[in-house]
């Protein structure tokens, strides 16, 4: 068995949630099968510039072909394109260029895709909200497979969409959320998928003492993974984090890792180490006393699993449905709506120890029932062998994109107003 | 804030979330975000205003004034009545003017209508006045709503606080009364109970601190472990074989040798202070406390007085002086040569 995975970026250094996800899935399925990988030669996700060479390299034992970009992106145009077809009616003629504006264009890439079908035995597609997504369902849909990656944001109330998910052999979902946002907007009863999400490469003896020696961080500390961004919840959790401490002088501090875009106010309360390596981070991790997880849009949140994972509870924004699921399905986490509840939930980790404790065996024990890697790489493995077992007779097709004409009737309604008749809510266990 | 006390299999996230927010709400009352009162000053000032509750038409005449639509003005000058857009008739108006005037007084005319055009004018300015007026007395509803739950959240904050006074308090008076079992713990092992008893009827008369020592150690002695640990007895923690059960606490003995006091010295308390040095040689501390008798003595029979009065009551009075010969009975006790008489082991019940 032969599988491409496909995806917008793809590299050591690209540490996307996406990317990131695809590559320790294929990494993971190279064990077991032959694995190439198809992406773009853009690094960076704003302007999808070729900045790594086109070709075929070897990343983590795994092949990588590249392909180039034929256009950058023209971040205005994509903006005004975005507005058009998020807050009016529009038609699909506007959607198909919105998606031709937000890259990665990459007709090679496609082409490939289209031409080389017979070469692989199953495409497996990341982020259904790009290019390379859409039209490479669209070329193999019989062998594709796709893990939409899918956040509560207003795309996914397009209406190009909907086909794809119809269309493909299967979805790997990411949560419960995710599959009941997109079955609804799918408007398909059940979709053929499993909720799988992924896995992490957690370190068996992480050294908490030697992140403190080397930050020279004392006492008790929350901590922060991720880009540090407004998109992220960093605001809100910085004004939260800033008011609590004011209420509890001398009590928990916060620790922040990632790339800083969002400007980290001065604090003494409030510690930023930028960007560390895994084993760093996995150190800082383990020192922590709680993992706080502020974004809004999540459609996983691998930090909170990795966590999780080394048995340390998260509070987590519980605007974010997907987020209050997991925490909810795992009984290893608190979450918050308001400055209050935030307040009360962190000081409860932060003072009862067998409360913090509680969360994290149970976050342990969650993550090892379904995040472990064996059980990750099976689900994906039994999804290939029920879907050849069924035979591409069994394939549904893709709904042709509709004529020049309708294509152009200005009657598709505003991606936000689809958005706002989705359901939302955490899938309760 | 509660704390959680749970087991990894008890924890269960949506009911420590319904009991986070349960607390939140019993501890602040009913919670507004700051988007709750962005939306609360948007809302029209009815929903705020029970009409029901108002005494006069207030809201009725707000919104009636609120909704009518302000009527046009006009402008109104000596020319308007003759003004024309043909400058020919404008000009033949003028011309025939003081024709107009032979027929009636045109000018009053003219001068109301002015005036009239300046009171419209003021009126339309107080009735968009009015619109202004009706919007500040919305936004002093909505601060007063927002000021009210904030009363309330205060209300609740200060009960909470005096809550934990309370409690702080009291654990604080309870540390105390620990703290205070401390100098206890050390005359245990300092001292035989019996010193403490003997230290206290010494108070009248210092001579019988020496006497109280001694006897301390002695009662320490006989009694065994009663001093070292046993139950209390109710005052001065004397032996059983001390007390005469017939009597009630005071022996035979002591009575005896009380009665002699009396017929040697009189009233007086030399002949104590005499019996005490008597009692308290061999040791330093005897002769000492001898001596303190004799000058004791010889402040005369106004000491005897008191001390006959105030025996058994200071020692509830003057604690702290009987602590202090506690301490020197311990010491003089604690001494393994001091010599001491038969009879003076035994307890004074007096």
């Amino acid at each position: 068995m032969k599988v491409a995975v496909v995806v917008q970026r793809y590299g050591a250094d690209i540490n996307g949630g996406a990317e990131l996800h695809a590559r320790y899935i294929a990494e993971h399925l190279a064990r077991h099968t032959e694995v190439e990988v198809l992406t773009t030669c853009a690094r960076d996700y704003v302007t999808w510039r070729n900045e790594l060479p086109a070709g075929v390299e070897k990343i983590g034992g795994v092949t990588v072909r590249r392909f180039p970009v034929a256009r950058a992106r023209d971040v205005h145009d994509f903006g005004r394109r975005s507005t058009a077809v998020f807050t009016r009616t529009h038609s699909l003629s506007d959607e198909l260029a919105w998606l031709e504006s937000e890259g990665p264009t990459s007709h090679a890439l496609v082409k490939h895709v289209a031409s080389a079908a017979d070469s692989y035995d199953w495409f497996v597609f990341f982020s259904y909200r790009y290019y390379h997504a859409f039209h490479g369902v669209r070329a193999v849909a019989s062998r594709a497979v796709l893990v939409p990656t899918a956040e509560r944001d207003a795309a996914i109330g397009l209406a190009i969409f909907p086909p794809i998910f119809r269309g493909v052999r299967a979805l790997m979902f990411n949560s419960f959320e995710e599959r009941a946002m997109i079955q609804h907007v799918a408007g398909a009863g059940d979709l053929p998928g499993v909720v799988v999400g992924v896995g992490s490469d957690i370190p068996a003896r992480p050294e908490p003492d030697r992140f403190r020696q080397q930050s020279g961080i004392t006492g008790p500390f929350a901590i922060y993974v991720g880009r540090i961004d407004e998109n992220k919840g960093c605001k809100e959790l910085f004004e939260y984090f800033r008011r609590y401490a004011r209420t509890m002088p001398g009590g928990l501090q916060l620790v922040l890792v990632g790339t800083a875009i969002l400007p980290v106010p001065a604090d003494p309360r409030i510690r930023h180490l930028g960007f560390l390596s895994d084993t760093e981070k996995f150190d800082a991790m383990a020192a922590a006393d709680v993992l706080i997880m502020p974004s809004y849009y999540e459609s996983l949140s691998m930090v909170a699993l990795e966590a999780w994972g080394m048995g340390k509870p998260v509070l987590a924004n519980g605007r974010c449905d997907v987020l209050k699921g997991q925490c909810l399905r795992s009984n290893a986490g608190l979450y918050y709506e308001s400055y209050a509840e935030f307040a009360d939930a962190l000081y409860s980790i932060a003072s009862s120890a067998s409360l913090s404790q509680g969360l994290g065996r149970n976050g342990r024990a969650y993550f090892e029932r379904h995040y472990a890697w064996p059980v990750i790489e099976r689900k994906y493995l039994d999804v290939f062998s029920q879907l050849s077992a069924r035979g591409a007779s069994a394939a549904p097709a893709v709904e042709p994109l509709p004529g020049f004409f309708a294509r152009r009737a200005r009657t598709v309604p505003a991606a936000e107003d689809v958005l706002g008749r989705v359901p939302a809510g955490a899938v309760k266990p | 804030m509660a704390e959680f006390n749970v087991r990894a299999d008890e924890v269960n996230v949506e009911q420590i979330m319904h009991q986070i927010r349960a607390r939140i709400r019993e501890k602040r009352g009913v919670d507004y975000t700051e988007e709750q009162i962005q939306e609360l000053a948007k809302i029209k000032l009815e929903k705020f205003l029970d009409p029901r509750g108002l005494r006069s038409d207030l809201l009725e005449q707000f919104q009636r004034a609120a909704a009518k639509d302000l009527p046009p003005t006009y402008e109104f000058d000596d020319q308007t009545l003759i003004r024309s857009g043909n400058p020919l008739v404008a000009f033949i108006r003028r011309l025939l003017q003081p024709v107009l005037k032979l027929f009636f007084s045109p000018n009053p005319l003219v001068q109301a209508l002015h005036y009239q055009t300046q009171i419209n004018r003021y009126l339309l300015e107080r009735a968009a006045r009015d619109v202004l007026v009706y919007e500040v007395m919305h936004n002093l509803v909505v601060e007063m709503t927002r000021t009210g739950i904030e009363v309330k959240n205060m209300t609740m904050r200060v009960e909470s606080i005096a809550g934990r006074l309370d409690f702080n308090e009291r654990r604080a008076r309870a540390l105390e009364a620990v703290v205070q079992y401390k100098p206890e713990g050390r005359e245990e092992h300092g001292a035989p109970r019996g010193g403490r008893g003997f230290a206290a009827e010494g108070q009248g008369g210092r001579g019988f601190a020496a006497e109280g020592a001694s006897r301390g150690d002695q009662a320490g002695r006989a009694s065994g472990a009663e001093g070292q640990g046993g139950a209390p007895s109710p005052r001065g923690d004397q032996g059983p074989s001390a007390v005469d059960p017939v009597t009630g606490g005071e022996s035979l003995r002591s009575r005896r040798r009380r009665r002699r006091r009396g017929r040697r010295s009189g009233p007086g308390f030399t002949g104590e202070g005499r019996e005490t040095r008597d009692e308290g040689r061999g040791t330093d501390e005897g002769r000492r406390t001898g001596d303190e008798g004799r000058r004791t003595g010889n402040e005369g029979p106004v000491e005897n007085v008191l001390e006959h009065r105030s025996r058994g009551d200071d020692q509830e009075q003057r604690p702290a002086e009987a602590n202090g010969q506690v301490e020197a009975a311990s010491e003089r006790a604690s001494q393994p040569d001091t010599p001491t008489e038969a009879p003076a082991s035994e307890p004074d019940q007096s």
